[in-house]
């Protein structure tokens, strides 16, 4: 070798160290032998609920004696597609998704169908079809109207009349619905105390809501009573409250009653402080229990129902240091904090 | 200052034989203007031991139809970088094609919903989407003097708006389902057991391949690549000749968009969003040249074969996204490097 | 070879310099001594190896063989930063200079000084400096003037001082008046002469030769990259100078012809396009050569543009055989039976990265495709390019692999040639055909056009090579600033009166003014 040039010499070891790095994840994966093997598809790892969720997941299955497999479509639904179908080559034992587009994702279902492997989508259910598949998904519309419904406690607590602002998530995502029914479902029970003086349509963007919730601010100063569909949107509401003067703790002059929802580390955060009130949360760790709980029956033989609710919690100022563990967002914040 | 005799660097490469006819059989390899098939060659021998999965039968299938839609999209990509232009549109193309075709067809409210026209029609929407958009892109291209990648970008970022626009206005979920089966079977039905979507994509290839080697329009483009103001004064109808190649593109990405429409059985406005460096990088690992004038249909057939096994070998290893996007992007700097020494040896051979 | 100075060691000497390209000969065994103070004329036609012995001199290229020695020590450049190191600086035909920065800027653009313990620029410094530099040079502006704004004398002298602020032993000026008017051109001779005082070495390359003769004190003449003779001044004449360059009488030069013109096939009357052609008329008839002569920047070019629709004009009519030519472009013009080769080879005559059958084939493509596809039929093809480029003998037998770019210049230029030969093309537009191709391609070249006028070809024949044209031509017509300013008869033909044409004195200098004003 000494006659080398040094380049060919680097690029041998360019090489090595490429499939050196290819390799170094399989031993793990290979050696699954014992135990089921699962696939999670995910179509992102962007926000800490699927971080969370994946690590939940992990640990779970770790606990179960499963392997798992993972590869993320990064919001290409073609892709997530062509990961099914080599996770049917892999013979693994159950794919878990989380898919993009409830449509797109059909042609999977039946992939998997024909091939005999169990699917269950994770927090989000298909579009209506003949194909098989059982999906986990929070029950929106109860964990909100029990939310709201402790917001309205409060408000009838406290006295007075309220005006109140909802920011609506992306009408084209049935969790979005779900929530803004449920909102509806409290406050127009209550409409000799409750008015709603403002919808904000946020299509989840952080900057439409701010702008949106800046302009009803400024519509009805006297908005004393708000309600977001989603935990994500929680900085760009307390910068549009602090402008308008209106982001005060709880028992303080001009506190506005605040209900969020998914239970994320911030939302943990606002209610330790006391500018939230209540929020409501998607129980991540039943979740991912009843998900592996669906592999073992559908392996059982048995046949689940398409759709099994998660009815998850909420959480307030009254119940939050015996409710917090099982607060996804709690262990994030316990992480962040540690 | 006179330079001094001893400063300059003197050759002194003494190399045993072996050695030497080793390094010859390896530049004979990186010549090869078919190095992309060898180096897929040698990849897929070294994961077959790590994935013994990827070499069954129906993984293989899977590599194979998992390429077509890619296929198809670099091969009109290709004719735009051979006459030095890039087109980013064909994602846009990709997902706008997608909604409007299936808001054409879907059972749920479509144009011509349940009529023995909406497959036809639908089809030819497809293909006229592409072909408008392409027309367009070329008609600013060449009238307006703009730089391509300028005017294929916005194109790019307008479409991936507008589709989610139209299918708002088409649909009350986020995407367009309920198309007819027979139209769905384009993109993930058999024909004698072989996917529909083969046929299409051989025929595109065919007829690409054709274009650019047999006729006077293939000429012209390679003539336009290397060197507009020659081809101009030697009478090439440039202005012509580069906006047939964007039509082209965007018909080419249009019938992506019809074989991913049909294999996910949706027109969905997030279709091939995600493609743009897959489509770009295939087609310049082929060996297609980013600055025009070189370019084959069977080149760029190797790199996006080279970019599916890869991505399959990856799919198979299920493991996580850090370490698929480092495998990824460090196997394409590789075949890129190899691209670039290939060209020092020939600048070396001629010099 | 015969140096100026046979004795004693001079500052510069250059030994039995050789170079070869793609097997090619371009040098061979060519030296020359440059004392300090002394200025050498370099003069040969284009491709006599002139800028291949300036490139090895400049780091560009490094001889096959040979040696040189600077100061009486030996001097091996690899690179344009060891020449400027070493003391030599280049004054380029097209000058090196950033537009857009200003004097000084430009001045230390390849090192700055900075200011002490720190990476800012010492700005009052190099302005100081700057000024003292464009002193000797006679140059009045400001340092921070943009150069954008100052005329190519002008520029020349920026140069100029350039090379001074990094202490040049030996300055190069390759064509240095081309496009300079006549009183900045003996500004420049001024300076040259201030420059030889201080002790600087100069090598003035040209091909003026009546300027040559009055900077220089020594001629060297090279041919066909050989040294071919020269001397002192003294021993020189303009005559004995042309001799050597050729190698021959000029009239053994030009292949003799019969004229015998036909009718008139391209005719042009009143065509204008403001700030680029004025007025201009001319009749073309087939058989005949028609001669454009004039400087850089008369309008010829462009002239030659416009006829074969690259460019616009606002009013005048251009008649093809006896039909109106409407709205040219050059797929127009080909089809009406025009053919163009540009001054510009590399950059607008052919694909340098395709082969000869591909450049070839060109412009004739649609007379080989068949059917509604436009399928090209190959083999037919390839016969006719082999044809049509043993011809115009194309020195390669490889025409489908051989890459245009190996080619030598003159090979390049008949490969145009075949090109539009193979169109079979009534009028030929040539503009410069034999600029930087040897004296031996040049001679084929002047067969290829006699034997096109021999079948009947009208030739319109744009040079800047006055022998050339007188040796070539039925009737030369001259253009100034746009316009055409005469009309020459063969037999008629006088170099000197066709030049003072030209040149006008009197049309030249406003356009100086217009400039500064810019």
């Amino acid at each position: 070798m000494s006659g080398f040039t040094p380049r060919i010499t680097r690029r041998a070891f360019t090489i090595g160290s490429l499939l050196a790095a290819g390799t170094a994840g399989l031993p793990i994966m290979v050696k699954a032998q014992e135990g089921k093997t699962v696939a999670l598809l995910f179509d992102s790892l962007v926000s800490p609920f699927w971080v969370t969720g994946i690590e939940i997941m992990r640990e779970e299955a770790a606990k179960r004696g499963w392997e798992t497999l993972e590869a993320i479509s990064n919001f290409d639904d073609n892709r997530q597609f062509e990961q099914v179908r080599a996770m049917i080559e892999r013979e693994v034992d159950g794919i878990l998704i989380i898919q993009t587009d409830a449509n797109a994702v059909i042609p999977a279902i039946r992939e998997a169908n024909a091939a005999g492997i169990p699917m269950v989508h994770f927090n989000r259910p298909p579009a209506e079809s003949d194909a098989y598949s059982v999906a986990i998904q929070a029950d929106n519309r109860a964990i909100m109207r029990e939310t709201v419904q402790f917001l309205v406690d409060e408000a009838k607590r406290i006295g007075g009349t309220y005006k109140a602002a909802i920011l609506i998530g992306d009408l084209g995502d049935v969790n979005a619905i779900q929530r803004r029914d449920g909102f509806f479902d409290i406050v127009d029970q209550n409409k000799d105390i409750i008015e709603v003086v403002s919808r904000i349509s946020t299509e989840w963007n952080a900057d439409k809501a701010f702008a949106g919730l800046t302009n009803a601010l400024q519509a009805n100063p006297d908005i004393n009573f708000l309600v977001t569909s989603s935990d994500f949107l929680h900085p760009q509401i307390e910068q549009a409250l602090k402008i308008a003067g209106k982001w005060n703790k709880r028992g303080e002059e001009g506190h506005v009653l605040f209900a969020g929802f998914d239970g994320d580390e911030g939302a943990y955060q606002r209610l330790l402080d006391g500018f939230l009130d209540a929020c409501g949360v998607q129980n991540l760790f039943l979740e991912v229990d009843m998900a592996f709980g669906a592999f073992t029956d559908l392996w059982a033989g048995e046949k689940p129902e398409k759709l099994l609710l998660d009815p998850g919690f909420v959480i307030t100022q009254d119940n939050l240091e015996e409710t917090r563990d099982a607060m996804w967002g709690f262990s994030v914040w316990k992480n962040q904090q540690g | 200052m006179p330079i001094d005799a001893a400063e300059t660097p003197v050759d002194t490469k003494v190399e045993i034989p072996k050695v030497r006819a080793f390094r010859r059989l390896l530049e004979r390899l990186i010549l090869s203007e078919y190095l992309v098939f060898y180096i897929t060659g040698v990849y897929f021998l070294i994961v077959w031991p790590i994935v013994p999965e990827i070499a069954s039968f129906s993984s293989l299938r899977n590599i194979l139809t998992d390429m077509l839609p890619l296929l198809v999209v670099a091969i009109g990509q290709t004719f735009v970088l051979i006459v030095a232009g890039i087109d980013l549109s064909v994602t846009g193309v990709i997902a706008m094609a997608s909604v409007v075709g299936a808001s054409i067809m879907t059972s749920d409210g479509g144009y011509l919903q349940g009529s023995a026209l909406a497959i036809p029609v639908g089809i030819i929407a497809f293909l006229v989407v592409g072909g408008l958009i392409g027309g367009f892109n070329g008609w600013c291209v060449t009238r307006l003097n703009m730089p391509p990648i300028i005017v294929t970008l916005t194109g790019m970022m307008f479409l991936g708006g507008a589709a989610i626009w139209f299918t708002k206005a088409h649909s009350p979920t986020s995407s367009i389902a309920g198309l007819p089966r027979a139209f769905v079977a384009i993109g993930g039905g058999t024909f004698a057991g072989v996917p529909i979507a083969l046929f299409v994509a051989i025929a595109v290839v065919v007829v690409a391949h054709f274009l650019l080697s047999q006729t006077v329009f293939g000429r012209w483009l390679y003539a336009i690549g290397i060197n507009p103001k020659a081809a101009k004064v030697s009478g090439v109808p440039v202005d012509k000749a580069i906006l047939w190649a964007f039509v082209i593109s965007g018909v080419c990405a249009a019938i992506t968009s019809m074989l991913l429409t049909g294999r996910l059985e949706t027109g969905t406005p997030v279709l091939g969003q995600r493609i743009l460096l897959d489509i770009i990088a295939a087609v310049v690992i082929g060996g297609t040249s980013l600055a025009g004038g070189k370019g084959k249909i069977i080149w760029t057939v190797g790199g996006v074969l080279f970019l599916v096994t890869i991505d399959a070998s990856l799919k198979l290893l299920g493991s996580s996204l850090f370490i698929v996007f480092a495998v990824k992007g460090g196997v394409i700097l590789l075949a890129v490097g190899l691209d670039a020494m290939r060209q020092r040896i020939l600048a070396r051979g001629s010099g | 070879m015969t140096p100026p100075h046979a004795g004693g060691e001079a500052f510069l000497q250059a030994r039995e310099l050789s170079k070869s390209f793609f097997g090619v000969k371009v040098l061979k065994e060519v030296g020359f001594t440059l004392d300090k103070g002394e200025v050498l004329g370099l003069v040969g036609e284009n491709g006599s190896g002139k800028s291949t012995a300036m490139n090895i001199l400049g780091g560009i290229h490094q001889p096959d063989s040979g040696q040189m020695t600077l100061a009486g020590k030996p001097y091996r450049p690899t690179g344009p930063k060891d020449a400027q190191r070493a003391g030599l600086a280049f004054i380029h035909q097209e000058l090196n200079l950033f537009e857009n920065l200003s004097i000084e800027e430009n001045v230390f653009i390849s090192g700055f000084p900075k200011r002490r313990g720190l990476p800012l620029i010492n700005r009052r410094k190099i302005g100081k400096e700057t000024k003292r530099l464009l002193d000797l040079v006679d140059l009045g502006h400001p340092p921070g003037t943009r150069v954008g704004k100052l005329s190519q004398g002008e520029r020349q002298l920026v140069e100029i001082a350039k090379a001074l602020g990094f202490d040049a032993k030996v300055i190069i000026f390759d064509e240095p008046t081309t496009s300079l008017s006549r009183r900045e051109s003996e500004k420049l001779f001024t300076i040259v002469g201030r420059l030889k005082a201080q002790g600087i070495g100069v090598i003035y390359i040209s091909h003026i030769l009546g300027d040559v003769l009055r900077v220089c004190d020594s001629v060297q003449v090279l041919r066909d990259g050989a040294v071919a003779g020269g001397g002192p001044r003294a021993s020189m004449s303009i005559d004995k100078i042309i001799s050597m360059m050729v190698g021959r009488k000029i009239g053994n030069l030009f292949p003799p012809r019969e004229s015998h013109p036909g009718e008139v096939v391209l005719d042009v009357a009143g065509l204008t396009q403001p700030g680029v052609v004025k007025d201009v008329s001319l009749s073309l008839r087939s058989g005949e050569v028609l001669g454009v002569s004039g400087l850089m920047g008369a309008g010829r070019s462009e002239l030659a543009r416009i006829l074969f629709g690259l460019d616009p004009f606002k009013s005048g009519t251009i008649t093809v055989e006896r039909e109106p030519l409407e709205n040219p472009s050059p797929e127009i013009c080909m089809a009406r039976g025009l053919a163009f080769l540009t001054e510009d080879r590399r950059a607008e005559g052919l694909l340098m990265e395709a082969s000869i059958r591909d450049n070839v084939a060109l412009s004739s493509l649609n007379s080989y495709a068949r059917g509604l596809s436009h399928r090209l039929s190959w083999p037919k093809l390839d016969r006719d390019v082999a044809e049509v480029s043993d011809k115009v003998k194309v020195n390669t037998s490889d025409y489908i692999r051989m890459l245009v770019k190996h080619l030598s210049g003159g090979n390049q230029q008949k490969v145009v040639f075949a090109k539009w030969l193979l169109r079979q093309p009534s009028i030929f537009i040539l503009d410069e055909p034999t600029r930087g191709i040897d004296v031996g391609a040049k001679l084929e070249v002047y067969k290829i056009i006699n034997q096109l006028v021999l079948d009947g070809a009208a030739i319109l024949f744009i040079s800047s090579e006055m022998e050339e044209l007188i040796g070539m031509c039925d009737r030369i017509m001259v253009m100034n600033r746009g316009e055409v300013t005469g009309f020459h008869e063969r037999g008629d033909f006088d170099g000197e009166r066709i030049l003072e044409t030209a040149m006008s004195v009197g049309l030249r200098e406003p356009e100086q003014a217009d400039r500064k004003e810019r």
